[in-house]
């Protein structure tokens, strides 16, 4: 998969592009752990290139939001751009309620 | 095909049912279930239906039909019914056993029919999804792998 980060006055922006399974989770954790130990506290992920989703990235995703909420000062982790593949798992594994899910990034940086 | 019990053969697995999916113009939204279905079974498979001995195999079949595509997944491995209640491991704290347990909560879910059977010391899963009328050829296809789940 390729994982490309921006960062734009306080936020940064990881675009996921590929597939998010067992294969690639551990790729992803690594990126998503180092912004966050960089001490970044907001974070967006963009999946508008992201094919599909396996349980091992929402365990990444999930273990990413909690550390964000659990640093110092608080954080928070947003999503946009989920193809209808990807709401359905998120649906099905009830993370459409556990971690807030936008339609576009400028939804998804709105009032961030 | 057929893939040593190894999680880094799982990645090739998908890629090769991708190519199998868009040969046959697979709608995307099925091809990505069966994505995600693939990688949540073949890794609990061979992360715990071959502890402590090596050279397991698992083999691999889709075959296609006038109104559904099947993919048939046989592994030599010990006996494991995906569809039974999965008992939690109790070494994991209890937010990773909840996520460990959704990996087949998805597989059945995001399929239309999932069967297992316990057929000559091997566990025979069969994921299905029906297909919408006219997706595909009437004509039957078999894909990569063997014909006899058996073969090795």
């Amino acid at each position: 998969m390729d994982i490309t980060t921006r960062t734009q006055n306080n936020v940064t922006l990881v675009a996921l592009a590929g597939s998010l399974d067992s294969n690639t989770a551990p790729d992803a954790q690594q990126a998503l752990e180092g912004v966050v130990a960089g001490g970044v506290r907001k974070v967006v992920v963009d999946f508008t290139a992201l094919d599909y989703i396996s349980s091992a990235g929402l365990r990444v995703l999930l273990g990413t939001a909690k550390r964000l909420r659990e640093a110092p000062g608080g954080g928070a982790l947003r999503l946009f751009g989920l193809n209808q593949s990807i709401r359905e798992v998120f649906e099905i594994s009830g993370f459409a309620t556990i971690l807030a899910v936008y339609g576009t990034e400028a939804e998804a940086l709105k009032g961030l | 095909m057929t893939i040593g019990a190894d999680l880094g053969e799982v990645a090739g697995v998908n890629a090769a049912f991708s190519g199998f999916a868009d040969a046959h113009g697979l709608p995307a939204s099925i091809r990505r279930s069966v994505n995600v279905a693939l990688d949540e079974l073949l890794t609990n498979t061979i992360s715990y239906g071959f502890a402590g001995r090596g050279g397991g195999q698992v083999t691999i079949e889709a075959e296609l039909g006038a109104d559904r595509l099947s993919v048939t997944v046989t592994d030599d491995g010990r006996p494991f019914d995906p569809l039974g209640v999965a008992s939690p491991d109790t070494a994991l704290p209890v937010e990773q056993r909840k996520i460990g347990g959704l990996g087949l909560h998805l597989v059945r879910r995001l399929m239309d029919d999932v069967s297992y059977e316990r057929r000559a010391d091997r566990n025979v899963v069969v994921l299905a999804k029906r297909l919408a009328s006219g997706k595909t050829g009437s004509r039957q296809r078999k894909a990569h792998g063997h014909h006899h789940p058996n073969a090795e």
